[in-house]
């Protein structure tokens, strides 16, 4: 009797324990790796990377490659919900929690890197320069932008990348985001608009759709951009589901087939090879 | 006077399967009778004990009770019978665990562990042949070309080989992704598109230096033609492969936490259930020694004692074993493993910011890029505030008058790591060395932007110099790492050597036992 009741303890005691080991291996329900249902931050006023499309909706480069990740996460496309961030409430929205991912031209930097886990690249953009086309004689790269004035958009890196890293003395006028910049420049409040070519391709063509002063490209980048999907910090399992998914993207054609899709038309020259991705710690 | 009571006979105890949950009654209530009214019914009294017990009384003879011995040497044999069931058990579950402890050996010590130091190599192999193939151009026919050349040739042979090792364990992650029903194959993808890139980059460089020879030295169309190649090859290096390799030792470190966390568990796991198991047999083989004792009017059942001395140490020794398998496999990653990988992409990122400083001098039209670039990358070497790469080189400088600077970045992280023989130092001096690269790029870039351009291409063989000198520190910190791991999966190795010989002896000794010492007082009964 006594003996059967030890014998019951102790298979109960390794049924715990067993369980015990369970629970730790299947901790990171949490992770995007595991989610059925996902909310992307995306850019709402980035037109060809990120934008309303007029219906109730978003479209461009970063809303093509939002829909292709989630679809190889395994979340169908009627489970991916857009919430719009800006550059400066991504961190703070990821953190808290009211979005699983960025997907939003979010550039990887040592800086962000700190608060936030940053899967890919999936695009390396580089930094160039947006004129009215009458002042395109005058300025031919970013240190010709001495004493103009330039857009400013708190939480990018933009204008610091001008300002601290290359110590250009640029006056700061700021808008809260990029379409805010393409309306100042084209009002004259502003003299140049300096941000990643693939958002200042998709600017020139809206501002030529809509009739407005002809702009000009300067052609000068100075910088790399890494565009990175932001995931909460630590989430290392989502991240490397999601740079395999990237990945898979580039060997099987899709990436450029979006690329092609959104830049085709622009006189960028597309980069077609996965990038170098950054690591998932 | 029967240990077993007569109102419940004994079951035989369930030995549980190795891997589900133990069976649902435990040993206990075997026999207890199913039917009691409707089960589920709401407002029915639990039945009594007692009644309970009166009931299983009066159905004995039928039902699954009848299956239950009832003769002295029907418990007996069931007794031993349960004794031999169970110690199969205990043998299945610690050769299991022992089997995933040595599987995650094998990937982590000896497939992936190493290869991420080679693919590490690789990517240092790569820069320099791209490197070299410039200089080789450069310098137009002679003994510089030569030995550009050479040194080519020898590099590609050292990333031939690493690509190849490379492949085989893109092979293997992608084996296990298929297993997990993931997206399949994209390592092994990336292992391919390697090498194919590889082989491009190889005829573009082999017509670049063919064009060039038929130029006979100087400028002119033909080495105009020349140079277009060695662009496209360069772009191919820097667009295509490097990316590629980098990536592929991002994949080895998945797959090895994968294969850490996923063994690490299934050997704990093992572990419970091969200490639980091991308990419910040690219990049977007391309950049949009691039963003798008591049947029989016998002191100690000599063989049984034995088997039972047997069975606990074999209980206790696998339970020490895939401790120190645990233990081992942790060291092996968290000492050795993950500070390998750490350090072999900080070598990687700082080979190729290096290549940056090269090209911020040699294409001015892309000199903020490579500038930027520059900064980014040695920020995720050793990471510091600071807002441009003066500002960078000017904390760095002054973080050297510190007693313990706050560093982030790869360095950083690898701070943590000091408890190993001979880190702090060898750390210590890769920063210095890292301090001293830094402090002379600044030198070349105040040269470049006070329009000196000739002087400081002169000041970039100091800094080159420089830059080898941190290199060489950084390889021999990887190496105590090295030596870290290289221990651990030894250790790990010799402790699971003998025993998938010792489980199967270990099992026939102890039935044998157990047989010897029941079938004296079974032929009692003949």
């Amino acid at each position: 009797m006594r003996a059967r009741r030890i014998g019951g303890a102790v298979l109960a005691a390794a049924a715990v324990a067993a369980a015990g080991a369970c629970g730790v291996a299947g901790a990171g329900e949490d992770s995007v790796a595991s989610k059925d249902e996902l909310v992307i931050g995306v850019n709402p006023d980035q037109p060809g990377v990120g934008a309303r499309d007029g219906r109730g909706g978003y479209e461009g480069f970063d809303i093509d490659v939002a829909r292709e990740v989630a679809k190889r996460l395994g979340v169908p496309r009627g489970n991916v919900e857009f919430k719009e961030v800006s550059s400066a409430t991504r961190e703070k929205m990821l953190d808290g929690g009211d979005v699983d991912m960025v997907v939003a031209s979010y550039s990887i930097t040592p800086e962000r890197k700190r608060s936030v886990t940053f899967a890919g690249p999936y695009y390396v953009a580089h930094q160039d320069i947006l004129v009215r086309a009458s002042d395109a004689a005058s300025v031919g790269n970013v240190r010709d932008l001495k004493g103009r004035a330039l857009c400013k958009v708190p939480g990018s890196v933009s204008f610091p990348r001008v300002h601290d890293e290359r110590g250009v003395a640029a006056d700061p006028v700021e808008a809260k985001g990029y379409e805010g910049c393409l309306d100042l420049l084209s009002s004259g409040s502003l003299d140049a608009v300096s941000t990643d070519d693939l958002i200042l391709a998709g600017l020139a063509a809206r501002s030529a759709e809509r009739g407005g002063k002809p702009l000009r490209f300067v052609n000068a980048p100075f910088s790399d951009e890494p565009y990175g999907i932001g995931v909460r910090r630590g989430d290392v399992d989502g991240c490397e589901a999601v740079n395999k998914a990237i990945t898979g993207m580039y060997q099987d054609g899709t990436a450029v087939k979006l690329l092609r899709a959104s830049f085709g038309r622009t006189d960028l020259k597309i980069t077609t090879t996965v990038p170098q991705f950054e690591g998932c710690d | 006077m029967t240990v077993v009571p007569q109102g419940t006979p004994a079951g035989p105890p369930a030995a549980p399967p190795p891997n589900g949950p133990p069976a649902q009654n435990g040993a206990g209530t075997g026999a207890q009778p199913a039917q009691n009214g409707a089960p589920g019914a709401a407002g029915v009294a639990r039945p009594s004990r007692l009644e309970l017990q009166r009931r299983a009384a009066a159905r004995r003879p039928t039902g699954v009770a009848r299956l239950l011995p009832r003769t002295v040497s029907g418990r007996v044999r069931t007794l031993a019978g349960a004794a031999v069931l169970v110690l199969v058990a205990v043998l299945a579950i610690a050769w299991s665990a022992i089997a995933n402890a040595r599987d995650g050996v094998r990937v982590i010590g000896h497939d992936a562990g190493p290869q991420v130091v080679t693919t590490g190599d690789l990517y240092f192999q790569l820069t320099d042949m791209d490197a070299q193939l410039a200089n080789a151009l450069l310098n137009g026919a002679g003994a510089g070309r030569d030995q550009a050349l050479a040194r080519y040739d020898q590099d590609r042979r050292k990333a031939g080989d690493a690509l190849l090792k490379a492949a085989n364990l893109a092979d293997e992650a992608t084996e296990k992704s298929t297993q997990k029903g993931a997206e399949k194959g994209t390592e092994e993808a990336t292992a391919r598109d390697l090498l194919d890139a590889f082989v491009r980059y190889e005829r573009l460089a082999g017509q670049a230096l063919l064009t060039d020879q038929r130029s006979e030295r100087g400028a002119g169309p033909v080495r105009d033609e020349a140079m277009t190649l060695y662009r496209q090859a360069t772009d191919l290096m820097k667009l295509d492969l490097l990316p590629k390799a980098y990536n592929l030792t991002l994949d080895n470190g998945t797959l090895v936490r994968h294969t850490y966390e996923s063994k690490k568990s299934a050997v704990q796991t093992g572990r419970a259930w091969t200490l639980g198991v091991g308990a419910l047999l040690l219990i049977v083989l007391v309950a049949l020694q009691l039963y003798l004792a008591a049947r029989f009017r016998r002191l100690l059942n000599p063989a049984l004692a034995v088997a039972t001395l047997g069975a606990l140490a074999l209980t206790a020794a696998a339970g020490v074993v895939l401790t120190g398998q645990t233990d081992h496999l942790r060291k092996a990653k968290e000492d050795g493993f993950d500070s390998m990988l750490a350090l072999s992409r900080a070598r990687a990122i700082g080979v190729s910011a290096n290549a940056d400083q090269t090209r911020f001098l040699l294409d001015p039209d892309r000199a903020d890029t490579y500038e930027q670039v520059f900064l980014s990358k040695s920020q995720s070497v050793l990471y510091l505030a600071a807002g441009n790469l003066k500002a960078y080189n000017d904390a760095l400088q002054k973080s050297a008058q510190e007693e313990r600077p706050k560093i982030l970045g790869f360095l950083g992280d690898e701070r943590a790591h000091s408890s190993l023989p001979g880190q702090p130092r060898a750390f210590a001096k890769v920063v210095d060395d890292w301090r001293r690269y830094q402090r002379d790029d600044r030198t070349i870039r105040n040269l470049a932007s006070s329009g000196q351009r000739a002087q400081a291409v002169a000041a970039r063989a100091a800094s080159a110099r420089a830059f080898t000198a941190y290199d060489a520190s950084l390889n021999e910190l990887v190496a105590i790492h090295r030596t870290a791991f290289d221990g651990a999966v030894a250790e790990a190795d010799d402790g699971t050597s003998g025993w998938y010989a010792v489980l199967p002896v270990a099992g026939l000794v102890i039935a044998a036992l157990v047989l010897l010492g029941v079938r004296p007082r079974l032929t009692e009964y003949r």
